[in-house]
């Protein structure tokens, strides 16, 4: 169904042009002005599959939608029978929900992987140089590469730790960080997320399901296994114990089972074998951790915390925590326990210290970043400030030292009145903001209603620090499920997909074309 | 292992086999409720207020227009705003395992998870108001899929013997009440009552899964007196009190690591002690005033087991 035909280049100059020449489950599928996965566009303007997605593509064309949507039913199913979900609070009982899977899986060839692989380690290398530095010396706020006033004076700087030494000098041993797909089909890093990111479970439980309820797709494809993040991490965890402990006792501390991402908790705990702690099962004595067992105390070694530094003992952060461990960060700062990550690393995450990566980078490891930011925009520079208020409507604009989609303003589906408070707000405080162009997140084949739908996806991959750095070969990919949403969390009707890095053995990386 | 998974564990299985005790005494009360119509003047009264007395459960609330009978079987089994309900209780045995997914195997979550939605299945409650008999089954199966489940694939380690030890007490305790409520029965039975007194003791084996088991092994009428023996004293029978304390001692040894006789804890103590006058028991003196003293001295004995356990083992 040809709606219309766009002259061939349009879709480079940022317009929604729809096309659509598609069959069966592709009927009426529409490019628009952001990058699609999985299709270009021929020297006719026409939309074609790029080669990496051609079988994948071939493959669905020959699926019926009561096939797919047999198939569909099937990966909900399962997610439920394994409580797959995430707690989401009401004031209702019921408060689980599943995460929608959408079983067409998103494809990243080896040489884009590999770009992808490179930049996020050289990334987490500079951050972890960075927490280092701004926690002893100070030499990059010294030589004013980042305004010291930036960190010092940023909500999640723990003055608590200066000059405290962690164990090999890792802050960040677990990182998530979000990119996106621009319009020309480059990736760049939307956020670091350094503190305590989640998700991984979901890109290995994806996985789990779409073998089971799909593995036809798997024929013509070589899809690099990404099972091997429990161990890596068990890995990183080992590494960092205190060095006099030949069997370390490693636990995953959770906030218990409300907490919404519990299922991640318990999942990793259960395939690294170590326990899941809650705050009241542990106890400090003498600067030393100890779980509280049927035979007695037991010692713990290293603790993979998901609990946010300020409910992490009531003693030193919020004295109204009841899911910490009083006397924990003193025993951290002694050496009698490993945490991982550590504490204070969301000054390295806080979206005012964002625009400066690329400079850390520059100024670390003396390299040119190999992932770009979003093109950011810092309203405490004058000549910026006016930019940003005279583009609202085109802008998303952030409050520094927030995370999680608190404090933000969406430009393009703001109103008059949301505009002229944060206008006030920035005229107020022009420092507590920043401000970034709406990216059209590239768009990927989703079944949506019966048939295949472009949505916004963008990409979680998750890094290991210990002693290398690992990026498993996947990662999580959300997607926004609602028609032209850009937002994909998954409490806003975000779902997620399966994400295959492919291998590099062939050309064309795939074995039967 | 952490105390707090301990208890979890403990419970989860407690209250699973709890539910699976509930959801038999409905199918078999529903069942006999149907035979009885015929012979007993207000049978309606008599088994369901029995059962409800035997619970210690409270009659329910009466809906406008509601049978009474479909109130109590929406009662003990649907109404989740009664603890004692069978989905009541599969909801705290799955929280109980949610809270410690980590420690159960992930087939063991996936089968009471998929119980748990079996049973909250719109479709479902509507047909309990025709006949009880699917949702009973369905609960009954989905514990016992549990346990397979658990059997094969989750170490037969500390942990384990926990989720042993909440199911065979709970069961202990289940058999124990359901004697001591029918003890009654056996002062008042005469000649004439045969048939009906058959009934209502078959019913009584039926609510222990014992029926088949019990009339492979006496191949006779049901007699009062035999229940009562098979019940309390057999020595092979799964859900015979003896049993279920022979597998609670054998779950504390392995727990506490040394050998029953060389334990000086008083859980043992009191586990072993019972163990033993089930095992010497004198038939003879399970008549009348007797058997229920004996019963609610068991059952005492039972309840203590069960504190001492979270004083020992630091459960919450």
């Amino acid at each position: 169904m040809m709606t219309q035909q766009p002259a061939a280049g349009a879709l480079h100059s940022g317009e929604a042009c729809p096309i659509s020449a598609q069959q069966g489950l592709f009927a009426g599928y529409e490019l628009g002005a952001a990058y699609d996965e999985m299709f270009g566009v021929d020297s006719l303007g026409g939309p074609t599959p790029r080669p990496h997605y051609q079988s994948l593509h071939d493959r669905l064309l020959q699926t019926s939608p009561e096939d797919f949507r047999r198939r569909k039913a099937m990966t909900d199913l399962s997610m439920r029978q394994d409580g797959v979900g995430f707690t989401v609070y009401r004031a209702e009982e019921g408060i689980e929900r599943v995460w929608p899977m959408d079983p067409v899986p998103r494809i990243i060839p080896a040489v884009e992987w590999r770009q992808i692989e490179e930049g996020l380690t050289q990334r987490i290398n500079a951050l972890n140089l960075f927490l280092w530095d701004v926690y002893h010396e100070q030499h990059i706020l010294r030589d004013g590469v980042v305004p010291a006033r930036l960190v010092l004076q940023g909500a999640f700087f723990r003055r608590e730790f200066v000059g405290v030494s962690v164990p090999r000098r890792i802050y960040i041993h677990v990182c998530g960080s979000d990119l996106i797909r621009a319009a020309n089909g480059e990736y760049l890093v939307l956020e670091d997320n350094a503190r305590t990111p989640s998700g991984v479970s979901y890109m290995l439980q994806n996985r789990q399901v779409i073998k089971r309820v799909f593995p036809s797709l798997f024929n013509d494809y070589d899809v690099l296994p990404n099972d091997d993040y429990p161990a890596a991490l068990l890995d990183v965890l080992q590494y960092i114990a205190p060095e006099s402990v030949p069997q370390p006792t490693v636990v995953l501390l959770s906030p218990g089972m409300y907490n919404s991402a519990y299922f991640e908790h318990s999942f990793l705990a259960q395939r690294m074998g170590i326990e899941l702690v809650e705050g009241r099962d542990l106890l400090v004595d003498g600067n030393r951790v100890f779980m509280r067992t049927t035979r007695g105390r037991q010692r713990v070694d290293v603790i993979y915390r998901r609990i946010d530094d300020d409910f992490l003992d009531p003693l030193t952060f919020r004295p109204d925590s009841a899911l910490g461990v009083p006397g924990l960060v003193n025993a951290y700062r002694a050496g009698g326990v490993a945490l991982a990550n550590s504490i204070g690393t969301g000054i390295a995450d806080d979206k005012g210290v964002y625009p400066f990566v690329p400079d850390m980078i520059r100024y670390y490891l003396k390299q040119d970043p190999l992932l770009n930011n979003v093109e950011t925009f810092r309203p405490e520079i004058p000549a910026q400030r006016s930019h940003v208020l005279e583009n609202l409507e085109k802008l998303v604009v952030k409050r520094v030292n927030e995370s999680g989609g608190y404090g933000m303003l969406v430009g393009p589906a703001s109103t008059k009145q949301q505009r002229d408070e944060y206008r006030r707000l920035i005229e107020a405080n022009a420092r507590d903001f920043i401000a970034q162009p709406t990216i059209q997140l590239s768009t990927h084949p989703t079944f949506v209603d019966g048939r295949l739908e472009g949505r916004h996806l963008d990409l979680r991959p998750f890094i290991l620090c210990g002693e290398r750095v690992t990026v498993t070969p996947g990662g999580l990919t959300r997607v926004a499920l609602p028609k032209g949403s850009l937002v994909v969390n998954s409490s806003q009707g975000g779902g997620s997909k399966d994400t295959w890095i492919l291998a590099d053995k062939h050309p064309a990386n795939s074995r039967k074309t | 292992m952490l105390s707090r998974v301990a208890d979890a564990l403990f419970w989860m299985s407690r209250y699973l086999e709890r539910a699976d005790h509930l959801s038999r005494a409905v199918d078999v009360t529903f069942q006999l409720d149907l035979d009885l119509h015929g012979v007993l003047a207000n049978p309606v009264e008599f088994e369901w207020s029995a059962l409800l007395s035997l619970l210690r459960q409270p009659p329910p609330q009466i809906r406008n227009g509601e049978d009474p009978v479909g109130a109590v079987q929406r009662w003990l089994l649907l109404d989740i705003t009664n603890p004692g309900s069978v989905m009541s209780c599969v909801n705290r045995s799955r929280n109980n395992a949610r809270s410690i997914r980590g420690s159960i195997s992930p087939s063991m979550w996936r089968e009471l998870n998929k119980l748990y939605w079996r049973l909250s299945d719109a479709a479902l409650p509507a047909r309990v108001a025709e006949s009880p008999h699917e949702f009973c089954e369905e609960a009954q199966i989905g514990v016992l899929l549990f346990h397979g489940v658990c059997e094969a694939t989750l170490m037969h380690d500390e942990g384990w013997h926990f989720i042993q030890l909440g199911r065979y007490l709970e069961r202990a305790e289940k058999v124990l009440r359901i004697l001591d409520s029918k003890f009654g029965l056996l002062e008042r039975a005469g000649a004439a009552d045969l048939p009906i007194s058959n009934l209502q003791w078959g019913a009584v084996l039926k609510n222990c899964a014992a029926y088949e088991a019990y009339q492979r092994l006496y191949i006779s009428r049901v007699e009062p007196e035999r229940v009562v023996e098979f019940l309390l004293t057999n020595p092979e029978f799964p859900h015979s009190v003896r049993l279920c304390l022979t597998r609670i001692l054998q779950s504390l040894t392995e727990i506490s690591g040394r050998l029953p006789d060389r334990c000086d804890d008083e859980v043992v103590r009191t586990v072993g002690r019972l163990l033993s006058d089930l095992v010497y028991l004198d038939g003879a003196a399970l008549d009348g005033e007797r058997l229920h003293s004996f019963l609610g001295q068991s059952l005492g004995r039972c309840a203590k087991i069960g504190s001492l356990l979270q004083q020992q083992y630091a459960l919450q």
